[in-house]
């Protein structure tokens, strides 16, 4: 019998939980079990990810809690736009977790991550609290971004955003893998991306530099089969968005299986450290529509996203998986939902009732260590505040 | 082992069969994860209700109707699942719900108008729980109204310790002119605590104050409703009293708004239509009516009670079938010369100005046109006109002689092509010098359809037959 308490599972530090350690119930579980994973389609590569992945229990667990933090994070932000306490954009990220958990496990912090404006769960993962995701997302003091950005514009140390323009971080992505191997660093660049934006041309001229200079990016198509409204056998000529690369080595996994993401993103690191760039297509599925304007409903149908729900969510299918093995128990989970639950109502009650940053800060994080007494002009000419 | 799962075992069996996959789950753990269902922004305890509250589908939305209900009391529900239609600003949308659970009960039904968002709709129970005991929460609507309008205001005073209060421009003045000394006593309901105009008006109605400047003195008392133009009504004909739509006075005083009928609406439509397309012309001629008024004096003598206006619809008329141009529609390229002459007689009502029509008034008597009359104007005060006793129509009488007028001009009726504008009859000396009663009567008439000539025509077989009444014995 072993104990565990969740805080070394989880990865994010979260005020105020109160969690006792687990106790192994009347199921014995297994401290780590093998599970198969689909095998990739690969484009200019010998040899894929493996087609097994191994899972330890706290591992198990931390996926399973980061996806649910994520999943109803989002879902809180959704109700929250619906009581007009967001405003403006808000891109969600149900039923894509997998994608963003699994990369996260099989990377550093010392890695960098780009991707669009669909980022709030690569905010969570990447290191940002709750709080800190709903809080901006409400334009409150305690965002992660002292409410100034919003929903498209979350960073953080190697967390490159929140990009509101189609594809436009594909090219900034190669940058930063070109700054790191200036630097020496052994480290990657995860570009992320999606199947409406494979199209957009700076991408390929993206490739082209990464390849080129053999630049330690990871490039992510999280294709979720609609660009906005438009399904991608209507957006492009060539679907398998893996081989969009050319030159560059690419593979297609399942995007809705946390640890063949995992496994894939393992090999493509370590692949990009030493031979370059690669792509990966992580076939995924959204259950929202493109944005809260959006119903999600007039260009597929309800049947459509209810099949996904059931069949290959992947917080379901997880679940499942690592309850039959054995490696966590159902009271276990059952008492990960109610914390998460937690957590995020109290992350968006104070969401809401914190206040929104001085008028002051207006003039702020204009420029990166101003002088002491740099002034910044206001509207008027006869406005000069101090910058800081 | 058998109660922990029992518990999962149940819903499985609510859910099987509904995906094959399902049968092969060998620890008979069906597919959805528990949660604890919460729903953040109406309070809620632990192991209680749901609320599920109206949802801004759009962001211009600030109330919406609830067409259809997808799901019926005790269904249960799934993320992802339809729950309402729901009528916005600009669309009909579904309403989604991302909760699990079961719905126990529908607080709006089908065709609810006008719920405000943030307003509680339904309430939701999680699986496994009774659904159809399920306490409502209490709304704390109110509350959450209160808070989130007290939060935008302390949210600046939070930033800025000496915030002042932010009112409109109307609103200070107002506070000045009712000497509203400290402005934080007024609540304000405006967007970051803002003082609005209506916030202050709201404050002077329950604070029952009053201005302190002398325009209060002079502040108009409300006038008398009727403002249509009047229109004549037989002489025996007795109004029917109705009531008169609303009047609001503001509490500044100096203006009344008077709400406007669907009546008064159409009355405005088709007299702005009228004048703006039809080229007006008018022709006048004096009749003297001794003849007239002898005639009548007779026939109540001898019992049957005729009208002055009753002899001028049947004079119209005898005109009318003689100058067949007037008695005719203007069909936008033709004009359509009516088969009969309908006389539209002008009746003055609480609601507006109606057109009752006597049909074939050349051929009837004068007896006939006075029952006629009489009984189409209490129809008309009483509003029970069916359609085609005021649609339609070749000609129009309208008789303000009662009210002392001596001469007006009425506006045409389209489609027809004149109106007959009566005045009321003066002693005069004639041209022999003897005191004549004579009346004015002014045709405007679509130059269009008719010219002067014609007009004139009309206008002289009118005259002539109005003086010699006898004529239209014939």
């Amino acid at each position: 019998m072993f104990s565990l308490t969740l805080r070394q599972i989880s990865r994010n530090s979260f005020v105020g939980a109160n969690v006792s350690a687990f106790n192994v119930s009347k199921y014995s579980t297994v401290p780590e079990a093998t599970l198969d994973i689909q095998k990739c389609t690969l484009h200019k590569l010998e040899h894929g990810p493996p087609t097994q992945a191994t899972v330890t229990r706290e591992d198990a667990i931390r996926f399973y809690w980061d996806m649910r933090t994520v999943r109803r994070m989002e879902t809180m932000a959704g109700n929250l736009y619906k009581a007009k306490q967001i405003r403006g954009f808000c891109h969600l990220y149900s039923g894509q977790e997998a994608c963003c958990v699994g990369m996260e496990a099989a990377i550093t912090r010392d890695d960098a991550v780009i991707t669009a404006y669909r980022a709030h769960g690569w905010t969570y993962v990447r290191g940002i609290s709750v709080l800190g995701v709903l809080a901006e997302l409400t334009g409150r003091a305690s965002g992660c971004a002292k409410g100034k950005g919003g929903s498209m514009h979350m960073y953080t140390k190697n967390f490159y955003g929140g990009n509101g323009i189609v594809g436009a971080q594909v090219p900034l992505g190669a940058g930063i893998a070109f700054g790191l191997k200036y630097e020496n660093k052994p480290n990657i660049c995860v570009t992320l991306y999606g199947d409406g934006a494979a199209n957009q041309g700076q991408l390929f001229e993206a490739y082209n530099m990464a390849k080129l200079w053999n630049l330690p990016c990871v490039f992510v198509c999280e294709n979720n089969g609609y660009g906005m409204g438009t399904s991608v056998e209507r957006a492009s000529a060539s679907t398998d968005y893996y081989s969009r690369g050319d030159y560059i080595p690419g593979m297609r996994i399942d995007g809705m299986d946390v640890l063949a993401v995992r496994e894939a993103t393992k090999f493509a690191r370590e692949y990009a450290l030493n031979n370059g760039p690669i792509l990966i297509e992580a076939a995924t599925y959204r259950y929202h529509g493109h944005s809260m304007s959006d119903p999600g409903t007039s260009y597929r149908a309800r049947e459509e996203i209810k099949e996904m729900r059931e069949t290959r969510d992947p917080i379901t299918v997880f679940r499942r998986k690592i309850l039959e093995c054995n490696l966590v128990t159902p009271e276990e989970l059952k008492k990960v939902d109610i914390e998460v639950d937690k957590e995020i109502d109290k992350a968006a009650d104070q969401a809401k009732k914190d206040p929104e940053i001085p008028l002051g800060e207006l003039y702020n994080n204009i420029y990166i260590h101003p002088d002491p007494d740099y002034t910044v002009r206001g509207c008027d000419p006869s406005i000069r505040v101090i910058s800081h | 082992m058998a109660s922990a799962f029992g518990h999962f075992g149940r819903r499985s069996i609510q859910f099987t069969g509904f995906r094959r996959i399902l049968h092969y789950d060998p620890c008979n753990i069906v597919q959805r994860s528990t949660s604890e269902i919460r729903s953040f922004h109406l309070n809620r305890n632990v192991d209680a209700s749901i609320p599920v509250a109206m949802p801004a589908l759009s962001p211009t939305m600030t109330e919406g109707t609830i067409v259809k209900w997808h799901k019926k009391e005790g269904d249960p529900i799934s993320p992802g699942d339809m729950l309402c239609d729901i009528q916005t600003d600009k669309a009909v949308i579904t309403f989604d719900i991302e909760e699990e659970g079961i719905l126990a009960k529908i607080l709006k039904a089908e065709n609810s108008k006008n719920v405000k968002i943030g307003s509680m709709i339904a309430v939701m129970v999680e699986e496994g729980e009774d659904w159809q005991n399920a306490e409502i929460p209490e709304s704390s609507e109110s509350s959450s109204e209160a808070s989130t309008s007290s939060e935008p205001s302390s949210a600046p005073s939070a930033g800025e310790p000496t915030a002042r209060i932010r009112m409109s421009p109307a609103a200070r003045k107002m506070m000045e002119e009712y000497n509203i000394s400290s402005p934080q006593t007024v609540p304000a309901t405006g967007p970051h605590g803002m003082v609005n105009k209506g916030d202050v008006l709201k404050y002077i109605q329950t604070q029952h104050l009053t201005k302190i400047d002398l325009r209060k003195a002079a502040q108009v008392p409300p006038s008398p409703q009727k403002s249509t133009p009047t229109t004549p009504s037989t002489p025996t004909s007795s109004p029917v009293t109705r009531v008169p739509p609303s009047i609001t006075v503001s509490p500044e005083g100096g203006y009344q708004d008077i709400e406007t009928t669907n009546m008064r609406r159409v009355i405005a439509k088709r007299l702005t239509e009228s004048k703006t397309m039809i080229p007006h012309s008018y022709v006048s001629i004096e009749c003297k009516v001794d003849a007239a008024m002898k005639l009548r004096k007779k026939f109540i003598a001898s019992g049957t009670k005729i009208s002055m206006n009753d002899i001028i619809v049947k004079a119209a008329g005898y005109s009318l079938q003689r100058v067949q141009k007037v008695n005719s529609h203007w069909s936008g390229d033709s004009i359509q010369i009516q088969p009969t002459v309908d006389i539209s007689v002008a009746v003055a009502t609480d609601s507006g100005l109606i057109t009752p029509i006597v049909r074939n008034a050349a051929e009837l008597s004068l007896s006939q046109i006075s029952s006629t009359t009489k009984a189409l104007a209490v129809k008309a005060r009483d509003g029970k006109l069916q359609p085609q006793e005021f649609q339609g129509g070749s000609f129009t009488i309208s008789n303000l002689g009662m009210f002392g007028i001596g001469e007006f001009s009425a506006i045409i009726n389209p489609p027809q092509t004149a109106v007959l504008a009566v005045g009321t009859s003066v002693l005069k000396p004639s041209a022999e010098g003897k005191p004549c009663s004579y009346l004015t009567v002014k045709m405007s008439y679509d130059s269009r359809a008719i010219d002067e000539t014609e007009a004139s025509q009309f206008l002289e077989k009118f005259q002539q037959v109005m003086e010699n009444p006898s004529l239209l014995m014939v």
